[in-house]
């Protein structure tokens, strides 16, 4: 029923899955904070919102615009109204993501070494070695404890039934953990005493974890191993996350120029001379980590430190080359993956994808491209994308036409509608669009995924694109304890 | 310690001080062209915190209006409170995971302040004290937030190195313009007020007067800011605190660097404690001030080259 004054302009779509409401009645899982948020006058959810901006603002959680010289403090949008998941769900989650991981940590020591998965014929080669992320300067290098992925941040989305798909696996320098944690504290602030009220799982263990497991990877069997964070700098949009993770662990956040590798060693410049450097969490690409093996115009890395890794006296966290396997043609077969490593049957779903490189399914998209969505292979952060429902004839003529030059840099998906979730909207509550990325972690003790994930949200209405590059926000996620 | 790490919390730390300090002088020199417009001039603040040739300064120097948003706010002066504030917090956001988060946040507070639009027109139009008083009560903030939440490591002992050298290099400066501008003929300013906001400019009047009977003397007032030790604004003050703060980094490590810097600390601080107010008159105050101000200077690049030299 619509009752108050905040939920009469909710009007879901009869095609999306919403998270709030069922048949016009509010699920159990949102029914104590919708009933809390409708005391509350729009006057004070007004001033709400207002804190929630200005917390943003002075704690520094922002990212820098720079236009005609002068550089422009902006927030990551931030609805206050959390979206809520519940225990079941996320144990559905959690062990879809658990198993997906442990095929595809299998899959990148077996294409980096053996190649059983191309031997049997369950994998094209050509769909490996046209990778452009994969990287013979991995081949037979046993990374420490076989593990590849020790942090990924894999985006799911719900269909109209309600069930979770996956979207995307992000296996090499997933962002927007620090995100996950701010959102929590601001929630904290805005809605006092809400939190334990609901029994929200806590999603503070993140940092301790992650530090447990970059500690571990130490080559040197020390006491006390240098664990550092390297950052492309001050001016990567991402500069907040990377120093506030420095921060709640207690690690050195570097830049390339503060490291140097002697006889194979990286060592950082300190006020005290040089010290050497055990386990390396970078947040610098593949692609600009050594200049002497990959770009060699690259200024973010560290000269020689591929060498220093293969030697074994470093660990690099994530690992190397992981990008052939959160490739958007490689993601077809993760379901095969699953079933040939570990003889399970997927618990997540993924979207169905057509090769673009494949004759038959390209001219299949191209007779359906109006309910298809095309990517690029090797893009991420919604660049380089088609949404066939928006765009004019024109363009689609011309994206064809790019497509068949270069066939294997793209994939199709059918539209997915994802679901909806209520967004606090000039005095009332609408339905946005939402996705869900929870972070999982990989140690040597196993995989662990903290209870929450970052919620990212279309604002625009209708929208169904959730970057922060287009346009997106995100939301406090709750993982309910009961 | 990174020694872009090192480098960075010094130069956050300069800046800081410099502000602060810009910030006490500005207000006073308002303050002080209140009471007399025609014998006020702005000349030799400009040519303390700025750039501007004399040229420059003279054409703006009766305009107390102008000069202060030049001072203040003006983007095209890279010495301005904003441009100031604006590389403190550039240093400060860099080194977040080596100053505590209040730290953080009150740079960044204070940095999106002097970014707001009524403070041009509190300058235009309104008092200006009020306005420089919010601001210098956010280097107070800063000040105190820094004493309260910081351990006493390293970063703190970089911190202070920045601080004190540059509130000693300033201090001599205040000194060396005032006094130069009377030629060596000190009792010329019988006019009591040049002394009274001279020593306001540095927060010293409460304790001269204390300290003093009698008015105001060249002799007294080059005492008490150059070689009073317990006066916070002193040469003498700024000294013992290098040495102190600069103590705390010895280290096994790096025993030539630190002895290195540890010699020029210690013969500028001997210089200082083995002077008085006679020898220095003898000697020429300016030639003693402009050494001082080499002196830390070259302090300063010692520091670079042995701790933060990083490319």
């Amino acid at each position: 029923m619509h009752t108050s004054e905040l939920l009469q302009q909710y009007y879901v779509d009869s095609n999306t899955w919403d998270e709030m409401y069922r048949n016009d009645s509010v699920r159990e899982q949102y029914r104590s904070v919708v009933d809390f948020l409708q005391q509350l006058s729009i006057d004070e959810l007004n001033k709400k919102e207002d804190l929630a901006k200005r917390l943003f603002m002075s704690q520094g959680i922002t990212f820098t615009v720079y236009s005609s010289g002068e550089g422009v403090e902006k927030i990551f949008p931030f609805d206050i109204i959390p979206r809520i998941i519940t225990a079941a769900e996320w144990d559905h989650i959690e062990k879809g993501i658990k198993q997906r991981l442990k095929a595809l940590n299998l899959f990148l020591k077996d294409v980096y070494h053996n190649q059983f998965i191309l031997k049997d014929g369950v994998m094209p080669v050509d769909m490996v070695y046209s990778c452009p992320h994969y990287l013979r300067v991995m081949h037979n290098f046993p990374v420490p404890h076989d593990i590849y992925v020790h942090i990924s941040g894999i985006d799911l989305i719900r269909n109209s039934d309600g069930s979770f798909y996956i979207l995307e696996d992000n296996l090499r320098t997933p962002s927007g953990v620090s995100y996950m944690l701010e959102n929590r504290e601001i929630t904290k602030r805005i809605f006092p005493d809400l939190i334990p009220a609901n029994h929200v799982r806590s999603v503070t263990e993140y940092p301790t974890i992650l530090h447990k497991n970059l500690v571990s990877l130490s080559p040197r069997q020390i006491a006390n191993p240098t664990v550092v964070l390297l950052t492309p700098g001050l001016y990567n949009s991402a500069y907040f996350e990377h120093t506030t993770l420095a921060r709640l662990m207690g690690v050195e956040l570097v830049e390339g120029r503060d490291l140097v590798v002697d006889n194979h060693k990286v060592f950082m410049k300190t006020t005290t001379g040089l010290q050497q450097v055990d386990v390396i969490y970078r947040r610098v690409d593949d692609e600009f980590l050594d200049p002497l093996i990959f770009n060699s115009n690259s200024l973010l890395g560290v000269s020689g430190i591929m060498n220093a890794y293969r030697k074994g006296n470093v660990a690099i966290v994530n690992a190397v080359g992981n990008g052939v396997a959160d490739d958007k043609a490689v993601y077809s077969y993760v379901p095969a993956m699953i079933r040939y490593y570990l003889n399970e049957e997927p618990i997540l779903k993924n979207v169905p994808t057509y090769q673009l490189a494949n004759k038959e399914k390209r001219e299949y998209v191209f007779s359906n491209i109006t309910n298809m969505v095309v990517k690029k292979t090797n893009e991420s952060g919604g660049y380089g994308m088609l949404m066939g429902n928006s765009t004019s004839e024109k363009e689609i003529e011309e994206y064809k036409a790019e497509i068949l030059k270069a066939p294997r840099q793209f994939i199709a998906q059918p539209i997915i509608s994802l679901s909806s979730s209520p967004c606090y909207m000039n005095g009332a509550l609408a339905p946005r669009r939402v996705d869900l990325r929870p972070y999982a972690l990989c140690g040597p003790d196993g995989i662990e995924i903290v209870p929450g994930g970052l919620t990212r949200v279309a604002l625009r209405e209708g929208s169904l694109v959730v970057n922060s590059s287009q346009g997106g926000g995100s939301k406090d996620t709750w993982v309910l304890a009961v | 310690m990174l020694s872009r790490v090192a480098d960075s919390l010094y130069w956050m730390s300069r800046y800081m001080e410099r502000c602060d300090g810009m910030l006490r002088m500005l207000k006073i020199n308002y303050a002080a062209s209140q009471d007399d417009m025609d014998e006020f001039s702005w000349v030799p603040a400009l040519k303390l915190f700025s750039y501007m040739d004399d040229q420059e300064a003279a054409a703006i120097s009766k305009n107390s209006r102008d000069v202060l948003l030049y001072m203040v706010i003006a983007k095209e002066n890279s010495n301005s409170v904003l441009n100031i504030v604006t590389k403190a917090r550039e240093n400060g956001r860099s080194v977040q995971d080596h100053i505590t988060k209040e730290m953080w946040q009150c740079l960044n507070d204070f940095y999106h302040m002097m970014r707001e639009e009524n403070i041009s027109d509190w300058l235009k139009k309104d008092d200006p004290i009020t306005i420089l008083d919010s601001l210098l009560k956010q280097c107070t903030v800063y000040f105190g937030t820094m004493d309260v939440t910081m351990a006493r490591g390293e970063s703190h002992a970089f911190i202070n190195l920045g601080k004190f050298l540059e509130r000693g290099v300033q201090t001599a400066d205040i000194l060396d313009v005032k006094f130069s501008a009377l030629d060596g003929e000190y009792d010329k300013a019988a006019d009591t007020t040049y002394w009274k906001y001279l020593l306001l400019s540095i927060s010293g009047l409460e304790l001269y007067l204390k300290t003093y009977r009698g008015g105001f003397e060249a002799a007294n007032i080059v005492e008490q800011s150059v070689l009073n030790g317990n006066f916070p604004r002193s040469i003498m003050y700024s000294v013992k605190n290098l040495r102190q703060y600069f103590e705390r980094l010895r280290s096994d490590k790096n025993y030539t660097s630190f002895n290195e810097v540890m010699f020029m600390i210690g013969k500028l601080e001997s210089k200082i404690k083995f002077s008085t107010t006679q020898t220095i008159v003898k000697e020429g105050l300016s030639k003693f001030l402009q050494e001082t101000k080499t002196d830390f200077l070259e302090i300063g690049n010692a520091l670079n080259k042995n701790y933060f030299a990083y490319s």
